[in-house]
């Protein structure tokens, strides 16, 4: 086998520039798989990076817009209660209220998102200064918030540090609320993928809703499940209970998991249309293979007849040709492999890596078997044929062939 | 064991090119001892290719028994004729034959590795065999850098390697200059004194005078058998006798 495996190099550095030629289209075909699936794996590590930056068991809950009677399916406080206590694996739910408004520090005067959220964190940023939200200013509806890093940034531009801003205060129109902690960045957050449902200013649900919704209907109601629930059923189940309790009134809801879906569905497409390409890349590559191999079967008639008169039977050419295709098939698909993997490495750093900082490992396993299976494929489908032809050389033919 | 190595009976041979049919061999009968150094001769057309590709079991006989080392290989499928060629017959060719872009080892040890001989037992082999046929210095020099005289010592050491029962050899000395055919000639009585079986397919008188027994054919059929003036005819002669009425 090895003798065989020798043979076919040797063969192949002397006719240098022809396995050249015919090994490019199984490189590019390989080379195009394999760069998409890195690509592809970078991109999807990036969108789950862009999730992390929110808490991923939250949803969004409600009343649908068409429907008999919107004055019955009006949320109220009392629902926020009834989802607690009715729907299994709730951990807490707010009045989902956010809006873009101005914020007022001593000197600036900036245009931030500003909404309710509870004790319990919907957002994934680290606190860097004070403390978040905590129980008792929802209970107390106490006139406190929490800075996001954009906001403490734009608000505060000369604090020495996150530290020094705890106790001051910003204003919402007249109102007055008192910086008790500071998030810093999240690494990753879905603002990259141009969403961002996380708040600049927040402020206790129970203030936000006395401040600006008291005596009007919610919006909306946002649910914060726990690790053990799954969000479908959540979701069946909060929906359930709100149009019992609303005499069979219609609600919908929303997550990330539907954006995560919507972002995974483009890339398959994108790799899909790749593999195809690279896929006719591959068959045009396997032509090439068989037509080299075939030239040289006629090339090597004679040494084909003295191998047979030798003692080789028809059986050990057959492999022999089929070891030297393979051998062809496998250099041109590492070489492809190395490629791919380069590009889509390339990919990543230059695409992907700006948007969430972060890089997929090389699917080095994966990539190599890929390889390994390409060469496969294409040595049993286009070699098959070249080494019938090999073994059923005649040797008398052969040895009288000059 | 066998004293007879080669042993054919009515052995016919007829080719069919489209509709006409060629009848090389029409009932050859020849036995070749154990120890023989023997040639055979004829004109082109005489059928001695033929007899000589049956011999090798690289063509099968159309009717007729071919006993080769005491095998009878009429039922032998080609996996086994394969494995004949391989353990019991030793080929040299006029145009050497060696794998080209391959050195004087590789070539000489290729028979060993279709016998799945470790690479080890393979080299050594190949090293005793190139000094027998007095070439030990030159097992990494590829066929294009040797003489054709050390190229066909090359082939000889290669059919050698495997011990066979008969050393089959065609033309040997056709693309070879007069001195060193003179050689390759001394070397194969050096071979048929250690014990050798030859059989020398060849035109050339000269060539066939060095063996022992010279067998003539002419459209298929052995027109003559009889020993040279090297020749003395031991036990088997008188089977060879037997065959005589044929003329």
């Amino acid at each position: 086998m090895f003798d065989y495996i020798r043979e076919t190099l040797d063969l192949m550095q002397a006719n240098l520039t022809r396995t050249i030629l015919t090994l490019i289209g199984l490189v590019v075909g390989v080379a195009a798989i394999i760069s998409i699936q890195v690509a592809a794996a970078g991109m999807a590590a990036a969108v789950n990076g862009a999730f992390r930056g929110i808490n991923m068991n939250t949803f969004f809950i409600f009343p649908k817009s068409t429907q008999g009677s919107t004055q019955r399916a009006n949320l109220g406080l009392s629902d926020l209660e009834l989802l607690d206590k009715s729907v299994p694996g709730v951990e807490t739910s707010i009045p989902f209220g956010q809006t873009r408004t101005i914020v007022n520090a001593r000197h600036q005067h900036v245009m931030l998102k500003f909404g309710g959220e509870s004790y319990r964190r919907f957002s994934t940023a680290p606190v860097v200064a004070g403390h978040a939200i905590a129980r008792v200013d929802v209970e107390n509806a106490s006139p406190v918030c929490v800075l996001s890093d954009k906001a403490y940034h734009r608000l505060f531009p000369h604090a020495a540090d996150p530290d020094a801003v705890l106790g001051q205060s910003v204003y919402i129109g007249p109102k007055r609320y008192v910086v008790i902690g500071v998030l810093g960045p999240a690494t990753l957050s879905t603002a990259s993928l141009g969403i961002d449902i996380n708040n600049d200013v927040a402020i206790p649900y129970t203030t936000f809703y006395n401040d600006y919704q008291r005596g009007r209907p919610l919006f909306g109601i946002q649910v914060l499940g726990n690790r053990k629930a799954s969000l479908a059923t959540l979701e069946a189940n909060a929906k359930r209970v709100l149009s019992d309790a609303h005499g069979g009134s219609i609600y919908q809801t929303f997550d990330f998991a539907f954006f995560a879906k919507k972002i995974d569905g483009f890339f398959g497409v994108v790799g899909t249309i790749v593999s195809a390409v690279g896929a006719i890349s591959l068959l045009v590559a396997g032509i090439g293979i068989m037509n080299i191999l075939f030239v040289s079967v006629s090339e090597r008639t004679r040494e084909i007849g003295i191998r047979r008169a030798i003692g080789a039977s028809r059986a050990t050419i057959l492999i022999q040709f089929f070891v030297e295709a393979f051998v062809l098939a496998f250099s041109g698909s590492l070489v492809g492999m190395l490629a791919g993997l380069g590009i889509g490495d390339l990919a990543q750093q230059i695409f992907i890596a700006r948007i969430s900082g972060t890089i997929a490992a090389l699917p080095w396993l994966q990539s190599i078997l890929l390889a390994t299976l390409f060469a496969t494929v294409v040595t049993l489908v286009f070699g098959t044929l070249p080494a019938l032809r090999a073994a059923s050389v005649d040797p008398i033919e052969a040895l009288r062939y000059e | 064991m066998n004293d007879i190595a080669i042993d054919l009976q009515e052995i016919v041979k007829t080719y069919k090119t489209g509709t006409i049919e060629v009848h090389a061999l029409r009932g050859v009968n020849l036995r070749i001892q154990r120890g023989e150094y023997i040639a055979i001769m004829g004109p082109s057309g005489s059928g001695k290719s033929t007899l000589m590709n049956v011999i090798g079991c690289l063509d099968r006989p159309t009717s007729g028994n071919y006993r080769l080392d005491g095998i009878d290989l009429s039922t032998l499928d080609d996996r086994a004729l394969a494995k004949i060629r391989l353990e019991k017959l030793g080929f040299i060719f006029q145009g050497f034959n060696l794998l080209p872009r391959t050195d004087a080892m590789k070539n000489v040890s290729l028979p060993l590795f279709y016998a799945k001989v470790s690479p080890k037992e393979r080299r050594e082999r190949a090293r005793a065999a190139l000094a027998e046929v007095g070439l030990a210095d030159r097992g990494h020099h590829k066929p294009s850098e040797l003489s054709g005289g050390q190229q066909q010592r090359v082939a000889i050491a290669r059919a050698l390697i495997n011990n066979p029962a008969v050393l089959l050899a065609d033309e040997p000395t056709g693309n070879l200059d007069s001195a060193t055919s003179e050689e390759i000639l001394t070397l194969f009585e050096s071979l048929h004194r250690s014990g050798r079986t030859i059989v020398v397919v060849t035109h050339d008188e000269e060539v066939a005078e060095r063996a022992n027994r010279v067998v003539r054919l002419r459209d298929g059929l052995i027109l003559s058998d009889l020993p040279t003036s090297r020749g003395h005819f031991s036990e088997g002669s008188i089977v060879q006798r037997e065959a005589i009425p044929q003329l």
